[in-house]
């Protein structure tokens, strides 16, 4: 596996979306490649503030509320 | 499989229910991005979970109760909500580089001023994030929030009813594109190494 092979599977590999032969492979490369390592680390960085940023909102209490008043209402009366 | 609905209050406390409801949170906020309209969010979740509960039967227990909701909530936004959402039909990202953050933080002057790449990551704000998700265009948009929420690429195809293929280009882009976005605005506010430590060009 080369440098370009590797950062194809950039993504792939941070989101634990490839095979165990592929992770394997990337693994080996990331090992031996002073240059892709710190490419992966810095990403995976970004995506966790990336993910961290995005699953922060909570749904306000007003509408929870409103929420699982009408939801019930439902329930029971249905429609 | 209606017979039970009739006039049903439960008779022991509904597991089902509690589940369902434990994810209100991540369901609204999905929805919040995907409509970019309190509104319509709140609107979309509701008919989700109306939907969610007449079809309960349909729901097999022991399997992910999370992923059924938001295929729910997806299918629910494309079939009401896609063709009004509020925005420009905007469907395509303009010239995505293939650059990593890495190599553009260090093409830039960042690297040259000797701040760590990381502490650019820490200085993006979370409004500033959260702007950029909305700036982009729905499908992309779709996708992102779908996978911080935690889906597989094969979940994400699923609901959107695309290609895993799809879900992966799209994924891969629109990061870059929020990459860009956020860096420059890191590096625009000062905050960036760029700014705190000048240094002279060409080493």
């Amino acid at each position: 596996m080369d440098c370009s092979d590797c950062l194809e599977r950039l993504h792939p590999y941070l989101d634990r979306e490839l095979s165990e032969r592929e992770l394997d492979e990337v693994r080996v490369h990331l090992d031996e490649c002073g240059g892709c390592e710190p490419v992966f680390v810095l990403e995976r960085v970004f995506l966790e503030r990336l993910r961290g940023s995005a699953t922060s909102d909570v749904c306000p209490d007003e509408v929870r509320e409103r929420l699982i008043l009408r939801i019930r209402q439902d329930a029971r009366g249905g429609s | 499989m209606a017979a039970e609905r009739a006039d049903g209050v439960p008779a022991a406390p509904d597991i089902f229910e509690r589940e369902a409801l434990s994810y209100l949170d991540a369901l609204y906020r999905t929805g919040l991005r995907m409509t970019r309209s309190e509104a319509d969010a709140e609107d979309l979740v509701q008919e989700t979970y109306i939907r969610a509960f007449r079809h309960r039967d349909q729901f097999t227990p022991g399997t992910n109760l999370k992923a059924w909701l938001f295929r729910i909530l997806t299918n629910t936004f494309i079939n009401s909500y896609r063709k009004r959402a509020s925005q420009p039909q905007t469907t395509e990202l303009g010239g995505v580089e293939e650059t990593t953050l890495y190599h553009r933080m260090a093409q830039g002057p960042a690297s040259s001023a000797g701040q760590p790449e990381h502490e650019v990551i820490d200085s993006m704000v979370d409004s500033e994030i959260k702007e950029a998700l909305d700036e982009l265009p729905e499908r992309f948009r779709s996708v992102v929030v779908l996978d911080v929420e935690g889906f597989s690429y094969k979940e994400i195809a699923e609901m959107l009813d695309i290609p895993i293929g799809t879900v992966m280009s799209r994924l891969h882009r629109a990061r870059r594109s929020l990459q860009r976005r956020l860096y420059d605005l890191a590096r625009d506010r000062g905050i960036a190494a760029a700014r705190a430590m000048p240094r002279p060009e060409g080493a």
